[in-house]
């Protein structure tokens, strides 16, 4: 089986020449489908560049990544986008909802540049806010929820079109305990149905649900392991 | 990439998602559109009103004057030449000198200025009056130097309160000398010639009289610097014009020194037209910079309509947005902003155009209706949409190639 997602010596560099930062340095990774993994580093440790390199927001310096069996280390930015669309679900850590649209229209919106006809559209995104628990909320703007309810509209905008890959980027970070552990669970309700999930987070916490840790620092991994082998090593 | 309705739908939502910036956006182009359509309209109304009258006013009169060459008083025109004229040459059925002179008489009303017209029994022709009452005076009358008058209704009744007054005498005083003259005819104003017969509270009352009438006073008419002469339909103005210069130069045996000079109302029309359009092109041009103005209003607020929905546009890219959707999006919203404002600028501009005509016909007594022109709302029309897709283009470009990670990050 192909891995979803291959990573081969990626390097990402800003502003070459003088002052360059090597945000990405030889990074090299493997995540199989249906796996629920967590990327963790400090803020600056380019972990935020290695989710915009997986989102596809973003093409490397150097190296390849293949994602779902296809290159695209070098696409131009229409080509990114459509991957992005076919390819990915966005969690983010500011909900990122279009603030004069409804519930329902904001998890339409990818659906709309798939070019999935109205009657589709509607049933699909209805399934997905079902899904998540706000079949209440469906015509209600997002200034009308909680922080843990606009969360769940963007997880159900990130579900709706069933993306192979889930990118979380600490979706939890912006909400409080309880609504932390709806939010939590929904993912790992996700990958327990077979999708799999990336999840980048700074906290150990958060990190630990996963059942993939990969730890960067300075642009390289340094760690990478199963939390259930870790558990056992400690035991 | 979805369907082009689907880039309307979203335009739609965002217009009425921010009313207060959608409107203020449109008004430029409101304003814009419908002072043009308005201009337009008003000008080429009262510019049709104007040719109406002065065609009805009959195109066969010829002015003739003499040039500032004819110094002396022997090269003007004497009453045998103005029958010279009358008799020799074909095509033309009248011609009266021009002599006036002003005067004053006191009425029961008061004391009025007066203005007095002399000329022959073919004075008659170059009026826009009808006679309403009693006759004009008639050649014998001209013949006889006979003291009688006629004069309008409206100053017929300002002298004595009423328009039956034929067979009144009216005391006119010129220089002193004072001479008593019989109205014989009342006349009225035809409709609609309020531009050349304009008429104000305190204007002088008009009489027209026989030229030789002004014997009475103390001097003799006998020569004229100006006389007008009246063509018949057929006749070509140019034609009867050579003649006319042909015939005094003759008489006067002054051939080739240009003595005699002739304005037909043809000129005065056409100068008058000519006049007419500098106007209104120069207020077309105030008007179309309103309409630039208003687009560079359009653009203006795209761009900070761009700006503020940058982490929108963000959004929508991360989600799949291409380029080419983005820009659609924020082309339609710029489109339908100048379509509807273009709409709503047409209904103001043709409402305003009819108010404007009807405010002058109820001031001036003129009918005047607008001149509206497929032409006109379909060139502003279209010059809306242009603007709105012009100026729409430089923002929505600007927006659609933002890349989403720089989109995102901003607030």
């Amino acid at each position: 089986m192909d891995n979803l997602i291959k990573v081969q010596d990626m390097c990402k560099i800003y502003n070459p020449g003088e002052n360059e930062v090597r945000a990405l340095d030889h990074v090299n990774l493997e995540i199989q489908r249906g796996e629920f993994v967590a990327i963790i580093g400090h803020s600056g440790s380019g972990k935020s560049t290695l989710m915009n390199m997986l989102g596809c927001l973003d093409v490397p310096t150097s190296g390849t990544y293949y994602l779902n069996g296809k290159d695209v280390s070098s696409l131009k930015d229409n080509q990114l986008s459509e991957i992005r669309n076919q390819e990915i679900g966005f969690i983010f850590q500011g909900f990122n909802l279009i603030a004069n649209l409804t519930a329902l229209e904001n998890v339409e919106l990818p659906l709309i540049y798939r070019g999935i006809g109205r009657s589709q559209r509607h049933k699909l995104a209805k399934e997905a806010l079902i899904r998540v628990g706000l079949e209440k909320r469906i015509d209600h703007k997002p200034s009308e929820m909680s922080g843990g309810q606009q969360q769940r509209v963007a997880i159900a905008r990130a579900i709706a079109a069933e993306p192979p890959v889930i990118l979380a980027d600490e979706p939890t970070g912006n909400l409080d305990s309880a609504s932390t552990g709806e939010i939590m669970d929904i993912l790992k309700g996700l990958h327990g149905l077979g999708r799999s999930v990336i999840l980048i987070t700074h906290d150990n916490e958060i990190a630990d649900q996963a059942k993939r840790v990969v730890r960067i620092l300075d642009g390289r991994i340094v760690e990478d392991y199963r939390n259930s082998e870790k558990k056992a090593q400690e035991a | 990439m979805g369907n082009i309705a689907e880039y309307i739908k979203m335009a739609f939502k965002n217009i009425t998602a921010n009313k207060g910036r959608s409107f203020l956006t449109m008004l430029g182009i409101i304003i814009g559109i419908s002072s043009v359509i308005m201009v337009m309209a008003v000008g080429d109304g009262t510019a049709n009103a104007m040719n109406a009258e002065v065609q009805d006013l009959g195109t066969g009169q010829i002015n003739v004057y003499c040039s500032d060459d004819a110094v002396n008083t022997e090269e003007w025109m004497t009453p045998e030449d103005i029958t010279a004229l009358k008799e020799k040459i074909e095509g033309v059925e009248g011609a009266t000198p021009n002599d006036g002179a002003s005067g004053t008489t006191v009425t029961g009303k008061g004391e009025f200025s007066l203005n007095l017209s002399g000329g022959t029994e073919d004075l008659q022709k170059s009026m826009n009056f009808n006679i309403k009452r009693g006759s004009y005076f008639t050649a014998a009358d001209v013949e006889e130097g006979n003291r009688v008058c006629v004069l309008t209704d409206s100053d017929a009744k300002r002298l004595f309160g009423s328009d039956d007054v034929v067979g009144m005498d009216i005391e006119v005083d010129i220089g002193g000398i004072s001479s008593s003259y019989r109205i014989v005819g009342v006349t009225q104003q035809k409709e609609n010639t309020s531009f050349i017969s304009y008429t104000y509270e305190g204007m002088p009352v008009s009489l027209d009289v026989p030229y030789t009438s002004f014997s009475n006073f103390g001097w003799e008419s006998n020569s004229f610097y100006s006389v007008t002469v009246f063509s018949n339909d057929q006749a070509s103005g140019e034609e009867v014009s050579r003649d006319i210069i042909h015939t005094l130069e003759t008489r006067h045996h002054c051939a080739g020194e240009d003595y005699y000079q002739i304005q037909s109302f043809q000129d005065m029309l056409s100068e008058m037209n000519d006049m007419l359009a500098i106007v209104t092109t120069f207020i077309s041009c105030v008007a179309a910079i309103s309409l630039i103005v208003g687009g560079i209003g359009v653009m203006n607020i795209m761009l900070v309509s761009v700006t503020e929905r940058t982490r929108e546009i963000g959004i929508r890219k991360s989600l799949g947005a291409k380029t080419s959707s983005i820009l659609l999006q924020f082309l339609a919203e710029a489109a339908i902003l100048t379509i509807l404002g273009g709409i709503i600028g047409i209904l103001l501009g043709l409402l305003g155009a009819v108010g404007a005509c009807k405010l002058m016909t109820a001031s001036m007594g003129s009918a005047i209706s607008p001149g509206i022109k497929a032409s006109t709302i379909l060139g502003a029309t279209l010059f809306s949409c242009g603007i709105g897709v012009f100026f729409g283009i430089y923002p929505a470009r600007k927006a659609a190639k933002l890349s989403p990670i720089e989109a995102l990050r901003r607030n």
